[in-house]
């Protein structure tokens, strides 16, 4: 038998054997038939990666971002319609303002509370790896995004498109175009980046402040500034690139977990971050400190007590 | 590692429990699938064995026998349950017999190879098995023609057939 003939036997047989009917005896491929017959019992990966992330307890990671809007319910239900967040976690004052929250996108957690007169609100970059990004920056804009830059591939091998959520934050969506891998090597779902005017200052910060590494090659812009940097922080990463066109800085929030709270405080300090609360233990059971640094950004500087 | 080690370690630091989960699941999941014939249930059930497998972990002593033993006995257990709740008349056998043993470690170590496949050959092998799709559905989501999906399905077979006997 011509082997075109017996790839469709072989596919006439799978069927029968997925329709829970007898396949038909063909000697030439009884073998693969017999191995398809085990393949039935295949579990699907999505449904064993998942279980693992349910039983699994994870060592909290390096880098939480952490968001600071006005209306914390509503951007929870914006994360839940346009990216599939869950609400994993939610403590309010009982007057309706939430304290913290926490949602989980994808692989990742990302942490947020309801700004206030003394903490005004802010809004930043984020990088969003998904397995379909057509299908997810369309249900952004119908959850209220509005589009930044429409769904393109680039040349760095994602497809990507931008949208601004309605409480100023930049969404960066992406899928990695190559298969069975929608997301970069090393990249979370989830993943800070930040567009600083000064990139290269900005990694001698990180660097000096709370001892970050370079990730990836810099890629310079053809004007000597640089397009693109990662840096790795503990286990987890931040992207850069630097400040232009529609990109200008924003202000982020992280939560920076270390062993040593008061310690990375004291560098972050000599590093030319301004204090915005000292050291103390707080009542959530965490020795925590914040600080600004030189471009904006809010460092929630945590160690569990 | 050794297996009594990495019970050690789980029992110890749960976030260790990941290694065990990865090096049963297939077991089980192929154990569970064969009683009650059914994708759903049968991920629900193992969902369950795990969430179970991991709460006792603390009490779990180890006496020589593998951890799968354990695992199956706990499973037995489920499937038992979601019979008599599904209350049909005929439940599978509980046990697990030498014979069926030898055809779940054959399972285990095909879905193995499953993930060393090729990526296309891989993608195909999962739509078509693990989420039954058929031929034009599988084409449509990988962006291929039939003809190309069921050259890729002979493929996969093929190397998969060469593995086993390898």
């Amino acid at each position: 038998m011509a082997e075109r003939e017996l790839i469709e036997q072989l596919d006439t047989a799978i069927d029968a054997l997925l329709t829970g009917r007898r396949p038909p005896d063909v000697p030439e491929i009884a073998d693969l038939v017999a191995i398809a017959a085990d393949l039935r019992d295949l579990p699907s990966p999505a449904f064993k990666a998942d279980l693992q992330w349910t039983l699994v307890p994870r060592k909290q990671p390096t880098v939480q971002l952490h968001f600071l809007v006005r209306g914390v319910r509503g951007f929870i239900q914006f994360l839940h319609d346009a990216f599939g967040g869950t609400q994993e976690f939610l403590v309010d004052d009982r007057q309706g303002r939430v304290l913290h929250a926490r949602v989980r996108i994808g692989d990742s957690v990302v942490e947020m509370g309801d700004a206030s007169e003394q903490s005004p609100p802010y809004a930043f970059g984020v990088h969003l790896y998904v397995p379909d990004v057509d299908a997810v920056y369309a249900r952004a804009l119908a959850a209220g995004a509005t589009s930044l830059h429409p769904v393109v591939d680039q040349p760095y091998g994602d497809r990507e498109g931008s949208v601004q959520d309605p409480y100023g934050n930049h969404w960066y969506i992406a899928t990695h175009l190559a298969p069975e891998q929608p997301v970069r090597p090393g990249l979370g779902t989830v993943t800070l980046f930040l567009h600083p005017r000064g990139t290269g200052r900005m990694i001698e910060f990180l660097e000096s402040a709370f001892g970050a590494r370079p990730a990836e090659a810099i890629e310079k812009a053809p004007d000597g500034t640089i397009a693109y940097a990662a840096v790795r922080l503990g286990d987890s990463t931040i992207e850069m690139g630097e400040a232009h066109g529609q990109w200008q800085p924003m202000q982020a929030g992280i939560h920076l977990y270390v062993d040593d709270a008061d310690a990375i405080y004291r560098q972050a300090m000599a590093a030319g971050a301004v204090s915005i609360v000292e050291p103390y233990d707080a009542p959530y059971g965490e020795r925590s400190a914040i600080v600004i640094d030189p471009f904006g950004n809010h460092w929630y500087i945590g160690t569990p007590l | 590692m050794d297996e009594r080690l990495l019970i050690e370690a789980a029992q110890k630091d749960p976030s260790r429990f990941g290694e065990l989960y990865e090096e049963n699941v297939h077991r089980v999941y192929a154990f569970i699938i064969r009683r009650v014939r059914e994708r759903q249930t049968a991920q629900d059930l193992t969902s369950e064995v795990f969430q179970q497998a991991l709460a006792n972990l603390p009490r779990f002593e180890w006496r020589g026998a593998p951890f799968a033993a354990w695992l199956y006995r706990i499973a037995a257990n489920a499937v038992a349950d979601h019979f008599q709740k599904t209350s049909r008349e005929v439940a599978p056998p509980p046990g697990l017999d030498p014979a069926e043993e030898t055809d779940i470690e054959r399972r285990v170590m095909l879905f193995g190879m499953v993930d060393k496949l090729p990526a296309e050959q891989r993608r195909v092998i999962i739509l078509r098995f693990a989420e039954g799709k058929n031929i034009r559905e599988v084409a449509q989501q990988i962006g291929r023609s039939e003809g190309a999906v069921k050259q890729l399905q002979w493929r996969a077979l093929q190397n998969l057939r060469a593995q086993m006997h390898g």
